[in-house]
This record gives structure tokens, C-alpha cells and sequence, in this order.
């Protein structure tokens, strides 16, 4: 079934589709829609779930964590300020290993208020032990949402859904909505590793000693490098049974290019149709989407970017004081590549805030990556007015 | 009967081990102890930061023999909201879900998420022990303080000068079906009180004055007598609240104790000066009269 | 994948119990009974603390016949004693005293309509004499006969009980129930051999070769003379010689008004007798109320039925006509410093005098023993034999108690004594030391400092007291948090016309259950009654009950020694004590 819906309802027919037993959330643009159009599916038994209305976004994430211990299947969405003040409870998510599903619309942060796009939200929550999948469309959204449970329940970790504000959140496209039969048949109910349980009692989380903490960190860790693979399988078994697959890193007319765009999210849509027209007048450009940021590809990255002159990372993200994190992320990864293959990597800030990214930009970064052989600084900022 | 013959009247069961790490002559534990015979097995306990954190045993132990989910400092009631409504999908409606926190958990940090799912009236039990100030890092002040206690981040010279927030007077604004007081020093109107509680659909809460022997500066023995001193004196009342609006007080005789041993027998209070504790005692007599109006509006 | 040491996250795997929180402790409690103060102030030795726990459990039998083991005659003094184990019961100071005396009286007759078949010790061949049937010549034939031994009980009177069946007033002490208590003791085997005076009758000497040993308990019953001239008037009477003849069923004529001079029991007695017998009568004592050695309850009940009480005064002489009583002039005293006996000394003052006109003056200042009637070659101290606290005098084989001692002159004194003589003559004919087998010193067999228990002495005691030490609890020793305050329930009452009218019992005791209620309020004092409340308060789950049910384990190697448990025990059954002693 095909509907044109917006990325927002694809997140909330995702979440549907997974049969989320437990919502819980707090409204934020430019998330509400996520949760409204749940609500109304509960409202009208589409969903069989508890909604939970709660009074804030670290409450929402606590009653997650909570149902979550109790083997139910969770989910919430958020944005921005709202995922900010989730922090602490996303570590605590990560760290009871509950395979929490929440949809995160990329939003900037204040002050000054900004409701527009912007990944800095989701980057600045990297080290608190969630997967995060970016997506670049709304059908790449719907079908990510129920592979991130899938996901999640295999590794035991929660899994974050990144979407960009307005761009994806509130732009209505064609989706094919799958039976949900065959949704059931590819995710079934989640079977729960540990779980509070009245008839197998135990404590979770109690205090842990220097001499075992490291131990649990380690598992944690040893998962996340799993979750590279198990997300390779859930993929396949996606591709079968509904036709499509996304990959953790997929290249884009990459072959033989000598300059390869790094994006993640909508930019990625624009860089597409940029490419296309560079490839028509034989410019040997390509592209490489990032889905994945964590765990980070780093071997699917070093293997397509490996080999080409030069490459152009485009953040719409900052880590103040140190620049655009996706291009940090990228350099660290390739950093081990013989000088051969090693790429020359320019980093390009742009779009902060939600500003637009046009192909003039996107042509503008190519041609200024290619006018110079070694990177102008580090981080060029493109398209800031004087 | 001229002896409290409680034996028959206290469940036998036991659903806490020996080897727990409260200190010596610590409430904390033996309200836990009670309020779980009350509960019995099929309750799932969610702890937020507290005492009890350390109380119930570092991994891979565990003090208690039902669940327990320990949770951040202020989530509390936002986590056993997942937890109730995962038990509900379950169709498990027979569970009852408790949260166990201190005073800071409760009137402080964890307040936002207590008042969330008291205002959505969650069915959970929310039980806050109080010793009145933050124990477990140290003894600094909370809301939960008396005025006038000495604490480490209320020295002596400068002691806690605003009194202690009325946290069941916060709670019976939000029109919960249930909110009772109770103390370890009367194990059978506890008990009572949990049973009334757990028979209950919605938010119950239930506020336990629970005795600390460091932080409140007493040999440790007198945890039961100060307890009982405070519910006698009137600093801490046993009610029961039905609605917000149906008050009750539960203690069998009016006599009213003076307040001065309560104070004296303590050494957060040792530098009040006569005037202070007169002070005391009429903010005691105040909120005693406006509980008593409170009563007489709901008869 | 293999199995690590270290969960993926903290997930409990087992409980605290590995972690043994004793070793923090450097107090630890102990679980030890004490000594209750009524067990240790009861002159007969009874185990009231004993029963009264058995009768909370409901297990009458069981209390009836420990009451026996120590009592022989629980009707009785359940009336007539003066019930000091009430001064001393620790709920005196909380509210009221436990009405012990009445839950006696209900016991002793449950035990009468209910006879227990009492336990005897193996048959043994000695035989011993007891001249003077009285409470201590009782008991000391019942703790024998129950001990074995062949008894035979010799006196004077034509019918056994000596002064509870000459002296006492039958409104006070129904003679129906003294007989079915002295029936219980015939029931033994003890023989009575009534209307013999032993030194009269039987000379001493071959009285004396009869037996394996001999128990004298021949009373007190002289009166004391007041000293007075026209003392042998007719109308002065010695009121103990008036109380024997009514009891015998004469009716004295005593004219309109009568004067009781004296402050005991003696005194109460005449007072009320006289009334009965159509008499307005005034009491005249010397000192205040406050030092009237007469029970309590029979001056209240006295002065309810109208006996006047004239308190400072004393008789000073006797105004006869035509040879009979007409007045007694009295003088008017004020009270001194205190005396030997701790009370204080009256004083006349010389020209206060007033008279009272007056038919009959029954003199009742007390009684002396008739010392010529013993045995000879018997040391005498004071006015009475000399004794010490096993009866043994300066004879070998002759043992004393009771009022012919020097003892205090109570019901229940006398039957102490005849039950320590009892335990004297056992240990002298079976030829124990003082410390002899089975911890029989003196002290061990003692209710703290009071009187020995019969029960120890036979190495019986049923109720099974843990740790015990011979250590008395005093009122702080208890938490009262734990009590309420009950009054204490007042025995019941003949009305007044029905009292003065005749010589029915006059205090009826309580009913059931009242008596049962009463049971209740005792505080167990000392004695772990398995209150669960150390189980209860216990902040480290360390106290369980024993599978036996007796008492409670106290499990060490998690206690933290925070006291609660000794804090909050409600009797004193658990004390603390430093770590490692």
C-alpha cells in the first residue's frame, strides 16, 4: 500500500508497524507529529499500546527504560532541547542494555530558539551508547524504524532514528506501507533477555565495583561492534521480504570517482543530483551516504573512500572548538590508510541551523575541494555571510 | 488487651535478606521490611538514588527478593509509569508496582516526575521514606529538613531556615486516591495502611518518617522511641488522605507529647536555643491546626 | 559464546546473605529472661509471672498446676493474703497494679472444681511429724507428701487450718473452700491427726522418737495484754478469743458499742465481726492510716460497712460500774521519729484525753507464741524459735516455721516458710549439702531475692525460661511504648445490707472474664512471651522465631548490634553487652 505521507507519520506508522507496546512522550517541534498521529492510533485501536503522556522528555526516556525492563516493546521520538535533557537517561538506557527505539528529529539548539535542522543534537548524545541511523527519505524512515527494533532486540542496545527537521519531518512523499503480516513475520514479539520478572526476581543496576564495571563497559562495547554486522543481516532479510536496503554506508557513482562527497541525512538527496550532473560532464565525483554514525563504519569507509584524492565531508553539525564531527569522525577513521590510499579530507560546515544546503553549495564545495590540494583549513565554514 | 500483641497481626514472611548495608540502627531497611510483608511477592520495586541504593546490596547481591529496577535520581515515578504500563500490555494488572525513595528522590529532584504521574494518576505506590536530609552523601539539607536542624550544608551557625515542605499537602492537591502517613514505630498501622494502599487502583503514596542514627545524631537503639516521639509530639502526624480532600488522622489517642525530649534527644538540634524550639513547636501547633481543619472539612 | 564472570549489565545473581554485617557489631544482644518483681515480693515463692503467661495462652491447666507446684492453697490466699506481689508489680508505676490476688483466687477455684492429679516424686520411707495445721504446717505436709515422704499432721484444734479456720472471719474465707483445699492435701496421703496436743497429750520427747524428723508450726496464739489496770473487767475481751468463738458458731453478746483497739488484721476483723453482730463499733489506733499494718481493702471495706476508725489515740484506762465496762478514756498521740520497724513512733500527748462510752473493748494489739508448749531444749531468739531461712533450729531433725518464729505474720509468709522447711527437711534427710547436686544452694533456688521455687528445687519448671538469670527487672527496665493503659478491674462486692446482714463472703473476686483481662495486663516482666516485637524491629532481618516455639534466634553473623531488639522488648528479656565478653 502506497500513502504520501510526511517523514514524521512514516516514523509513527514505523513504530505501528513494530506493534511499540509502551509510548511515551513529551511534544517538541518539530517531533509532535511523531507522537500526535501515535495517539491517534492508540485512540482508535490501531495500536494495541499505553501511551503515556508524561511531563517531560527525561521522564518519557525513564518510562521507556522502565517498561523496556519489563519486556515490553518501547518507543519515543523527541528533538533538540527534548533530547538534551533525555542525556542522562539515555546512558541509562544503553548501560540496562534496553532495546528502546526513538525516533530523534534532527533540530538546532538554543539559545536563540531555532526549530530548523541541525545534527548537533543527536552528535552531542554519540558517547551515550545508542546506535543512530540517519535517513535521507521517508520510506528510508518507515523501514529503518521497524529495523531499528529488530536491531535493538538482537543487540540488546537502544537504537536512535535520525531525521531531518522539515526537510523530512514535514515533507509529505510516497511511501509503500508494508502488510503488517509480513512486518509481524519479520519482527516478532520481542523475547526478553533479562526482565523484571515477579516470578524470577532479581535487582538490575545495582552498585557496580571497580573490579566489574569494566567488564559490563567492555560487553557494551563488544556489542556495538556486533551491531555492524547484525545490521548487514537485518537489512538482507528487509531487502527479501520487502525489497529494499539502505546499507550502513552506501556509495553513490563512488566508482572510480576521484573526488567522493561524505553525507548523512537530506543533504544527501541535493548531493545526488549534484553528482548526477558533475558524472554528465565527466567529472569523476562521487558520493558516500553515511547511515550508520554509530557504530561508526569505519572499515566500509576506509574500503570506498580508500584510493580516492580527495574527500569533501559535509556537517551540518558542530562541535565547537573543534568543527564539523562527521569529518573528525571520517579523518580519525582513515588516518591508518597507507599515504598511498589515503585520501586528502576537506571538511565543509554548512547548513547549521537549518539553513538551506543548494546544489550552488554543493557545486561550490566540489569546486573549491578540487582548486586546492591540500585542505584550506581543516573546517571550511560555506555559505556564512559576511 | 493492655499489650500491643502484634505477633499475629505482622506476616511472617520474609522478602529482605540479612547482609543488607544499612547502618546500624537504620529505619530505612525495617521500613522496606514491613512494607513489603504488607506487599508480599508479587510486587516489582523501582529505586531511585537513595540510601536504599546502597542498602540493597552491590551487584551481583540483591537485599530483597522481588524485582527491583534501580533508577536515576529523579525518575522515580516516570520509570515505574513504563513499568506499570509494560505490566498492563502483559495484562498483568494484579502486580503491584512500588517506588521506594528517599526524601530527595521525592520532594526534591524527583517531584517534576512524582507530581507527572500522581496529576495522570498512575497505579503505582509510592512510598517515600524520609530521614530528612540527604544521608547517603553525607547528610546536606533537602526540603524534607526541619528548620532549625543542623546538617553539613546547614552548619550549626547558620541552621536550615526554611521548614520542612508539605509533601502530603503537595500530594492531596493532586486529588490521588490515597496518601497515608506511617512510621516504623507502629508496624500494624503501616502494615494497614500498605494493605488499604495496594487494594487501591491509582496513585497511592505513602510518606514513612524513617530515623537516622548519624544523620540525625542519636545512639542507634533509639530509632523505634524517635519514631514514636515524633508521631506523640505531633511533628509527624499519622493521616490518611482519600482523594486530597477526605483527611483522617489514624493515631488512637489525642495526647499530645511536649517537644522538647523529641528535639534534645537529637544532635542536629543541640545548639537550638529556647526560643527556637518555642519557635518549633508553633510551626508544629500551625500545621497540626490546619491538618485538624482540614479534618473537620471532610467529616 | 563463553560464559564470563561479569552479566552484561547489573543483574543480580545472588542475595545479601554473603555479605556478614556481624562482623561490624561491637555490642551484641542477649536473649535472657530476668526475674519478674511479683515472683521475687510473693513470701510463698510463686511463679506469678508463670502463670499469668500460661493464662494468656489459655493453657489453664497448665497454669493451675504451677501455681500448685509452689501454693497449696490458691483459694485462700487468693482472699485472705495481702498480696505484696501487687506493691511490687512493675505496673504500679505505669498505671495500676495487676489484680494478682484476684487471678489467684480465680485459679485456686478452677483447681477445685477442676482437681489436677498432682505429680509426687518416688515413694520414699521416712516420716515426718508436723504439729500445727496452720498455713505452714500445710504447706510443709503438701511440698513433703508431694516430695515423697510419709506425712502425719498433729494440732490441737478439732479440725485442721489452725488460724485460717480459728481466726479468719468466715465473710473473708468460706470454710467450704479451706476444706477442699485441705481435702486436696489429705488426697496426697498426708493424715491428719486432730484434737492432740503434742507436748500435752503426747509427751515431746516420745513424740519426737516417732518421726525422722518434726516440723513445728504451732502458731501464735496468746494475746497480747494492753497493759492496763481493770484489764479483766467484764467487757475487755482479747479480740482473737472473740474471733475463735464466733467462728466456732457462738454469738457473744457484746452489748451496743464496741471498741477494737489496734491496727492489723486481728483488728479489722473484730471491728467487722461486731457489726455483724448488731454492734456500732469504733477502731482505735494509735497511728495514722498510712502505717496500719491491716490490708488495705478490708479497712476500706471496714469503713463502708461503718466501723469507725479513730486514728492518734489510745486507750489509757477503763471505767467500769457495778463491775462491768462502761468507758475507755483515751489519749491522744502524735507521731515521732520513726522506730525500729520503720514506722513512726507515736507519742501521746498528755492532756488531750477524750472517752468513749463503751460496752465491750476487744483488745487486739497482737499475739504472742506459746513457748512453753515446745519442744525442749528448743533455742529461742526474741519471742519466737529460733529458725533460719530452711527451719533448721538448734535441734537436729527439728525444723520451725510460721508464726511460732520470729517471722512476719502473714498467711503467705507462713506458707513460704513451710515450703523452705519442706525443701530444709528433704535436703536433711536425703543429706545434701548446701551445694549438693543439681545447683541446690540456697540463692539458685531464690526468685531473685525472694522466696525459693519449689519448682527449681524438684528441677521442674514447666515454663522453661530461657538463659535464666537470677536478676531482677525493675520498672525502667521496660519499654511501656508498647502498653496501653488499662484500669485495673475492682473485685466485685456483696451489697452493703447483704454484708452487714450475715456472714457471707463479702468479696466476690472478678468474674471470668474479667480475671482473664487482668491475666492480660501483666507486663511479663523478664520473661520473653514471644511478643515478636525484637522479631519485628530488627532493621537486619537477624531474629527468628525457634521452630519449637521457644523463643527466638538471634542470628549473630549478620547483627550489626544497633540494640533495637533490647531497646524495644517490652519486659526486659534481652539486654545488651559488649562485643567479645
Amino acid at each position: 500500500m502506497k500513502k504520501v505521507i510526511i517523514g514524521n507519520h512514516a516514523v509513527s506508522w514505523g513504530a505501528r508497524l513494530a506493534r511499540a507496546e509502551v509510548i511515551s512522550a513529551y511534544p517538541i517541534t518539530p517531533q509532535t507529529q511523531v507522537v500526535e498521529e501515535l495517539s491517534e492510533m492508540c485512540a482508535d485501536g490501531r495500536l494495541d499500546a499505553r501511551f503515556l503522556k508524561v511531563e517531560s522528555e527525561h521522564s518519557a526516556m525513564a518510562a521507556c527504560i522502565g517498561a523496556s525492563a519489563t519486556g515490553a516493546r518501547a518507543f519515543t521520538a523527541t528533538s533538540s532541547h527534548g533530547l538534551a535533557l533525555m542525556h542522562e537517561m539515555l546512558h541509562w538506557a544503553a548501560g540496562g542494555r534496553h532495546p528502546i527505539v526513538m525516533a530523534n528529529i534532527n533540530r538546532a539548539l538554543g539559545p536563540g530558539w531555532n526549530i530548523w535542522t541541525d545534527q548537533t543534537d543527536s552528535l552531542s548524545q554519540r558517547d551515550t551508547g545508542w546506535v543512530q541511523l540517519y535517513c535521507e527519505t521517508n520510506q528510508e524512515v518507515l523501514d529503518t524504524t521497524i529495523m531499528a527494533f529488530r536491531l535493538a532486540e538482537t543487540v540488546d542496545l537502544p537504537v536512535m532514528i535520525v531525521l531531518d527537521a522539515f526537510y523530512l519531518s514535514h515533507t509529505a512523499e510516497p511511501v509503500d506501507i508494508p502488510d503488517q503480516d509480513a512486518v509481524d513475520a519479520f519482527l516478532p514479539r520481542r523475547q526478553a533477555r533479562f526482565k523484571l520478572d515477579v516470578s524470577d526476581p532479581h535487582a538490575f543496576g545495582a552498585l557496580v565495583r571497580p573490579d566489574s564495571y569494566m567488564e559490563m563497559r567492555l560487553q557494551l562495547q563488544e556489542a556495538m561492534e556486533r551491531t555492524r554486522d547484525v545490521f548487514d543481516r537485518v537489512e538482507v532479510e528487509w531487502q527479501q521480504r520487502f525489497g529494499r536496503r539502505y546499507g550502513a554506508v552506501e556509495a553513490y557513482r563512488a566508482d572510480d570517482a576521484e573526488l567522493l562527497l561524505v553525507t548523512s541525512g537530506t543533504i544527501t538527496s541535493t548531493a545526488r543530483f549534484v553528482v548526477d550532473r558533475r558524472r554528465e560532464r565527466n567529472e569523476a565525483v562521487g558520493l558516500v551516504k553515511v547511515k550508520m554514525f554509530r557504530p561508526f563504519p569505519v572499515e566500509r569507509l576506509r574500503a570506498l573512500l580508500g584510493g580516492a584524492r580527495q574527500v569533501a565531508v559535509l556537517d551540518r553539525n558542530l562541535s565547537p572548538g573543534r568543527g564539523g564531527i562527521f569529518s573528525e569522525e571520517t579523518r580519525a577513521a582513515l588516518y591508518d590508510l597507507p599515504e598511498e590510499t589515503r585520501p586528502a579530507i576537506h571538511g565543509y560546515v554548512v547548513g547549521l541551523g537549518g539553513r538551506d544546503v543548494t546544489p550552488t553549495v554543493l557545486d561550490e564545495i566540489i569546486d573549491r575541494t578540487r582548486a586546492s590540494a591540500v585542505p584550506e583549513r581543516e573546517d571550511v565554514w560555506v555559505g556564512v555571510n559576511p | 488487651m493492655s499489650q500491643v500483641m502484634i505477633a499475629d497481626r505482622v506476616p511472617t514472611h520474609e522478602l529482605m535478606t540479612s547482609g543488607h548495608l544499612a547502618c546500624p540502627g537504620c529505619a530505612a531497611p525495617l521500613a522496606m521490611r514491613l512494607v513489603l510483608k504488607a506487599l508480599g511477592p508479587q510486587t516489582i520495586v523501582v529505586m531511585p538514588a537513595s540510601c536504599w541504593s546502597i542498602i540493597a546490596g552491590p551487584w551481583p547481591q540483591s537485599s530483597l527478593k522481588v524485582p527491583l529496577y534501580h533508577t536515576a535520581f529523579e525518575t522515580g515515578a516516570a520509570t515505574a509509569s513504563g513499568v506499570r504500563a509494560a505490566l498492563d500490555m502483559q495484562g498483568d494488572r494484579d502486580t503491584t508496582v512500588m517506588v521506594w525513595a528517599g526524601d530527595g528522590g521525592t520532594f526534591d529532584i524527583g517531584l517534576q516526575a512524582l507530581s507527572g504521574a500522581a496529576e495522570r494518576n498512575e497505579d503505582i505506590l509510592y512510598c517515600c521514606y524520609d530521614n530528612e536530609a540527604y544521608m547517603n552523601t553525607g547528610v546536606q539539607r533537602s526540603s524534607a529538613t526541619p528548620r532549625g536542624a543542623w546538617t553539613s550544608t546547614t552548619p550549626a551557625s547558620h541552621p536550615e531556615a526554611s521548614a520542612k515542605k508539605d509533601i502530603v499537602a503537595v500530594l492531596a492537591a493532586h486529588h490521588i486516591p490515597y496518601i497515608a502517613t506511617a512510621t516504623v514505630a507502629y508496624p500494624v498501622d503501616l502494615l494497614e495502611k500498605v494493605k488499604k494502599a495496594k487494594a487501591i487502583r491509582g496513585t497511592r503514596f505513602l510518606h514513612i518518617l524513617s530515623p537516622c542514627p548519624p544523620g540525625w545524631k542519636f545512639p542507634d537503639e533509639a530509632t523505634i522511641e524517635l519514631a514514636r516521639m515524633a508521631v506523640a509530639c505531633r511533628v509527624f502526624p499519622l493521616l490518611e488522605i482519600e482523594d486530597g480532600v477526605r483527611w483522617r488522622f489514624t493515631m488512637d489517642d489525642d495526647t499530645t507529647e511536649p517537644l522538647q525530649p523529641y528535639l534534645r534527644c537529637q544532635g542536629r538540634f543541640a545548639h537550638l536555643t529556647d526560643e527556637q524550639i518555642a519557635q518549633f513547636q508553633s510551626d508544629v501547633t500551625a500545621r497540626w491546626k490546619w491538618i485538624e481543619r482540614q479534618v473537620a472539612a471532610s467529616e | 559464546m563463553p560464559e564470563r564472570r561479569v552479566s552484561p549489565v547489573a543483574v543480580s545473581q545472588t542475595s545479601t546473605l554473603v555479605t556478614k554485617t556481624g562482623s561490624w557489631k561491637y555490642i551484641r544482644p542477649l536473649y535472657q529472661d530476668r526475674v519478674a518483681p511479683c515472683n521475687a515480693g510473693c513470701p510463698v515463692g510463686i511463679d506469678i509471672e508463670g502463670y499469668m503467661s500460661l493464662l494468656r495462652e489459655g493453657r489453664w491447666d497448665e497454669a493451675r498446676d504451677l501455681l500448685l507446684l509452689e501454693n497449696p492453697l490458691p483459694a485462700t490466699t487468693g482472699r485472705v493474703c495481702h498480696h505484696p506481689c501487687e506493691t511490687s508489680c512493675n505496673r504500679r508505676q505505669f498505671d495500676e497494679p495487676v489484680s494478682i490476688h484476684a487471678v489467684e483466687r480465680m485459679l485456686g477455684d478452677y483447681a477445685l472444681e477442676h482437681p489436677p492429679s498432682l505429680t509426687r516424686a518416688a515413694e520414699r520411707s521416712e516420716e515426718v511429724g508436723i504439729v500445727g495445721s496452720g498455713p505452714a504446717g500445710l504447706a510443709c505436709a503438701y511440698h513433703l507428701a508431694r516430695l515423697g515422704y510419709g506425712v502425719t499432721v498433729f494440732d490441737a484444734a478439732p479440725e485442721p487450718g489452725g488460724m485460717l479456720r480459728l481466726g479468719i472471719p468466715e465473710y473473708r474465707l468460706p470454710r467450704r473452700l479451706l476444706d477442699g483445699e485441705i481435702e486436696r492435701i489429705r488426697a496426697l496421703g498426708v493424715s491428719f491427726q486432730c484434737g492432740v496436743r503434742i507436748g500435752q497429750d503426747v509427751p515431746w520427747r516420745s513424740f519426737l522418737g516417732l518421726f525422722d524428723a518434726v516440723f513445728v508450726s504451732t502458731g501464735a496464739h496468746l494475746g497480747k495484754d494492753l497493759g492496763l489496770q481493770k484489764e479483766n473487767v467484764a467487757g475487755v475481751r482479747a479480740g482473737l478469743a472473740f474471733l475463735k468463738a464466733v467462728n466456732r458458731g457462738e454469738r457473744p453478746e457484746l452489748g451496743r458499742r464496741v471498741v477494737v483497739v489496734g491496727g492489723g488484721n486481728t483488728a479489722i476483723d473484730c471491728a467487722r465481726t461486731a457489726m455483724r453482730l448488731g454492734a456500732e463499733t469504733v477502731v482505735l489506733y494509735r497511728r495514722t492510716s498510712a502505717e496500719m499494718p491491716a490490708i488495705p481493702d478490708e479497712i476500706e471495706e471496714a469503713e463502708r460497712e461503718g466501723v469507725q476508725l479513730v486514728f492518734l489515740a489510745a486507750p489509757v484506762a477503763f471505767h467500769a460500774e457495778d463491775g462491768r465496762l462502761r468507758a475507755v478514756e483515751c489519749v491522744r498521740m502524735r507521731l515521732g521519729d520513726a522506730d525500729a520497724s520503720g514506722r513512726r513512733r507515736p507519742i501521746p500527748v498528755p492532756d488531750d484525753r477524750f472517752t468513749i462510752e463503751v460496752d465491750t473493748v476487744l483488745s487486739a494489739i497482737g499475739e504472742n507464741a506459746d513457748l512453753a508448749g515446745l519442744p525442749p531444749e528448743l533455742a529461742v531468739q526474741e519471742s519466737g524459735v529460733a529458725a533460719d531461712a530452711l527451719g533448721t533450729t538448734s535441734r537436729a531433725g527439728v525444723f520451725a516455721g510460721g508464726d511460732v518464729t520470729n517471722a512476719a505474720r502473714t498467711v503467705a509468709d507462713a506458707l513460704g516458710a513451710g515450703k523452705r522447711a519442706a525443701v530444709g527437711i528433704d535436703r536433711y534427710l536425703r543429706r545434701l549439702s548446701d551445694d549438693g547436686p543439681n545447683g541446690t544452694g540456697l540463692p539458685a533456688l531464690r526468685f531473685g531475692n525472694g522466696n525459693i521455687s519449689m519448682a527449681r528445687w524438684r528441677d521442674a519448671d514447666p515454663v522453661h525460661r530461657i538463659n535464666a538469670l537470677n536478676e531482677l527487672v525493675e520498672f525502667d527496665d521496660l519499654n511501656t511504648s508498647h502498653f496501653r493503659r488499662v484500669r485495673r478491674r475492682r473485685d466485685d462486692r456483696l451489697s452493703l445490707a447483704e454484708s452487714r446482714g450475715g456472714f457471707a463472703e463479702v468479696n466476690l473476686g472478678l468474674d471470668h472474664e474479667d480475671a482473664v483481662s487482668e491475666a492480660l495486663r501483666c507486663f511479663n516482666c523478664g520473661v520473653c512471651n514471644h511478643c515478636d516485637l525484637c522479631l519485628i524491629f530488627c532493621p537486619d532481618v537477624a531474629i527468628s522465631r525457634r521452630a519449637n516455639g521457644g523463643g527466638y534466634d538471634i542470628a549473630l553473623e549478620y547483627c550489626k548490634g544497633c540494640g533495637v531488639c533490647a531497646e524495644e522488648c517490652p519486659r526486659g528479656a534481652l539486654t545488651l553487652t559488649r562485643e567479645g565478653l
